[in-house]
């Protein structure tokens, strides 16, 4: 039997659809089966970032509608056999499913796959109430914003009410830049934990390496010499269970050896 | 369904669903943008109007046919499944729709379960154009079949039943098929001179089955036809486009096409700008290259989309065609 994650956050933008796709990745590579489902469910994005929006035929809607079966839906990854998408309709809305029938395709999903993450619709309506329905863990994202911590409390506050069914929730600190940080013009991973209280999963690093890869279509994790793909990385072993350290982003370590490092290095931070 | 779909039959008129919409304000917005944008297409057309699971007030009718009035539009039937919404509609003189509203037939691709890459039919939908004389494409004509008298139903009715049967036999049983299916087969492959098609072309029967949609698609709209579509104004990314029979986009086509939907595989597509995601075509089909687009610039003028072999190909617009 697999895990089901739910991968949210309350607040559009932060890089929900992204996390879903770079975490899906490094778990792949890792071994294990992985499900990506789009729930975002007339606004589907997960294909164009997985690059596979040309092989999309069914959709999760059709699934739900038994108009196929659940493996015709199933886009298998381009590169990675045991990496599998299951999309989301486009020219459908949130409404086309409900909770019962999540919670029935979760189900399914589960002794199909190791991994089934599903990427969560922003917001707190019924989009986001069907992904959290058929889920046992979930990964909160958030970006060092305070509209973005506000509302990853507010999600935190309904997977709490949850408790019975979402086990585990664990946050993903997205976008951070860590000079900002050090000039105190932005929030650090302590400031948002101190809110949040809430166990720490991984922090993200701000990078550009991650536009270019939505545009390509292959995720940063996928691809070595990345800051932001080896943090993806560290995110899918601690899911795994494995003790990873965290990865150094204090500025204020910023010896002229790293310095010198970093000059040779295309890879900024 | 989608939000809005707009189906048409011959015989039928045409329907406007707004069964997928969610909520009044929706259903009423889909419904004033197909309504006015392509208002010259619904003159003189049966229209009937599929308003599903919404449950709308005596208010909420009026207004709706109101705006349809505004454009000429007479629903002749209203189909709606809530008892609120019957009432209202029963209250405003309106006809009931019985039965079922029309839908068009179910996809008939063959997809395989987890498909791999090896599945699909690879060819990039940006090949050069080849030289195309050896290929002959058979039109596909609904109002053809109309005029054909029932004997040709009875034997369509004969194949249904052999297909139900090879099917429920197994996809072996399929390779031998009733003679009726094969006299038409070759009758369809059989190649009609140039000039007798053209003529053919000049004196058949005017297109009942071909809409016109002077409006630009954008992600999430669907169209779906029983006959020709022709679509003045754009496909973006994300939405779709479907008709039994040819597709034409006069514009750039950049989302998803199906022509001959429900298996005729002489079907075409053809568009000013040939950039789909995805393009089927009867059975086959074909998808982009794998690189996402971030470029549109580069195209290769208009372009045609067809069958040929099993495969569809792409060729440069030849007006004598």
């Amino acid at each position: 039997m697999g895990r089901v994650i739910v991968i949210t956050s309350g607040k559009g933008g932060v890089g929900k659809t992204t996390a879903s796709a770079n975490i899906g990745v490094a778990l792949a590579n890792t071994g294990a089966s992985v499900c990506l489902v789009d729930m975002d469910i007339g606004l589907r994005n997960l294909d164009i970032l997985m690059g596979l929006e040309n092989r999309v035929v069914y959709n999760l809607v059709d699934v739900v509608e038994e108009r196929c079966k659940l493996r015709q839906a199933l886009v298998k990854d381009k590169r990675m056999p045991n990496l599998n998408l299951l999309p989301a309709a486009q020219t459908r809305d949130k409404t086309a499913v409900d909770a019962d029938q999540m919670k029935k395709l979760c189900e399914e999903l589960k002794s199909m796959f190791d991994f089934v993450l599903i990427d969560s619709p922003a917001g707190i309506e019924s989009g986001f109430q069907n992904a959290i329905a058929g889920a046992e863990e979930a990964i909160v994202i958030t970006t060092p914003e305070m509209s973005a911590v506000r509302d990853a409390d507010r999600i935190i506050g309904l997977l709490e009410a949850r408790k019975d069914e979402i086990t585990q929730y664990r946050l993903v600190l997205n976008r951070l830049r860590p000079k900002m940080v050090a000039n105190a013009d932005m929030m650090g991973v302590d400031d948002v934990l101190e809110i949040l209280s809430i166990k720490l999963l991984g922090v993200v690093p701000e990078d550009e390496d991650i536009i270019i890869s939505t545009n390509k279509g292959e995720p940063v994790s996928g691809t070595d010499n990345t800051r932001s793909g080896l943090a993806f990385r560290n995110i899918a072993r601690r899911l795994r269970g494995e003790e990873v350290p965290f990865m150094d982003l204090d500025a204020k370590n910023d010896t002229w050896v790293t310095k010198i490092v970093n000059f040779f290095n295309p890879v900024r931070v | 369904m989608s939000k809005i779909a707009i189906i048409s039959q011959p015989d039928q008129g045409v329907l406007i669903d707004v069964g997928g919409c969610a909520s009044m304000q929706e259903a009423v917005s889909h419904l004033s943008s197909t309504l006015q944008v392509s208002s010259q297409f619904w003159k003189g057309v049966n229209v009937a109007l599929n308003l599903g699971e919404l449950e709308l007030t005596s208010t909420q009718v009026a207004h709706i046919l109101a705006l349809a009035k505004g454009v000429g539009v007479y629903p002749y039937q209203v189909f709606a499944q809530q008892p609120l919404t019957r009432g209202a509609l029963l209250e405003h003189g309106v006809v009931l729709g019985d039965g079922k509203p029309m839908t068009l037939p179910a996809m008939t691709i063959k997809v395989p379960e987890n498909p791999t890459d090896e599945d699909w039919v690879d060819e990039s939908v940006n090949i050069d154009s080849i030289d195309e004389n050896s290929t002959v494409t058979v039109f596909y004509e609904p109002s053809e079949n109309q005029l054909i008298t029932e004997e040709v139903e009875q034997m369509e009715q004969g194949d249904q039943v052999a297909q139900d049967q090879a099917r429920a036999d197994g996809p072996e049983a399929q390779v031998d098929f009733t003679p009726n299916s094969e006299t038409e087969k070759t009758e369809k492959t059989e190649k009609p001179s140039k000039a007798a098609k053209a003529k053919e072309k000049v004196e058949g029967p005017v297109h009942a089955g071909v809409m016109y949609l002077r409006q630009t698609l954008r992600s999430g709209q669907s169209v779906s036809h029983t006959g020709h579509l022709v679509i003045i104004g754009d496909v973006n990314p994300g939405a779709e486009v479907v008709a039994e029979g040819d597709i034409t986009v006069w514009g750039a086509l950049r989302g998803i096409a199906r022509a001959g939907c429900s298996g005729n595989n002489d079907a075409e597509i053809r568009a000013l700008r040939l950039q789909p995601i995805q393009i089927r075509i009867g059975e086959s089909f074909a998808r982009s290259p794998d690189k996402n687009r971030l470029h549109y610039d580069n195209h290769h003028g208009p372009e045609t989309a067809r069958v040929v072999d099993g495969k569809i190909k792409v060729f440069k617009f030849n007006p004598q065609f």
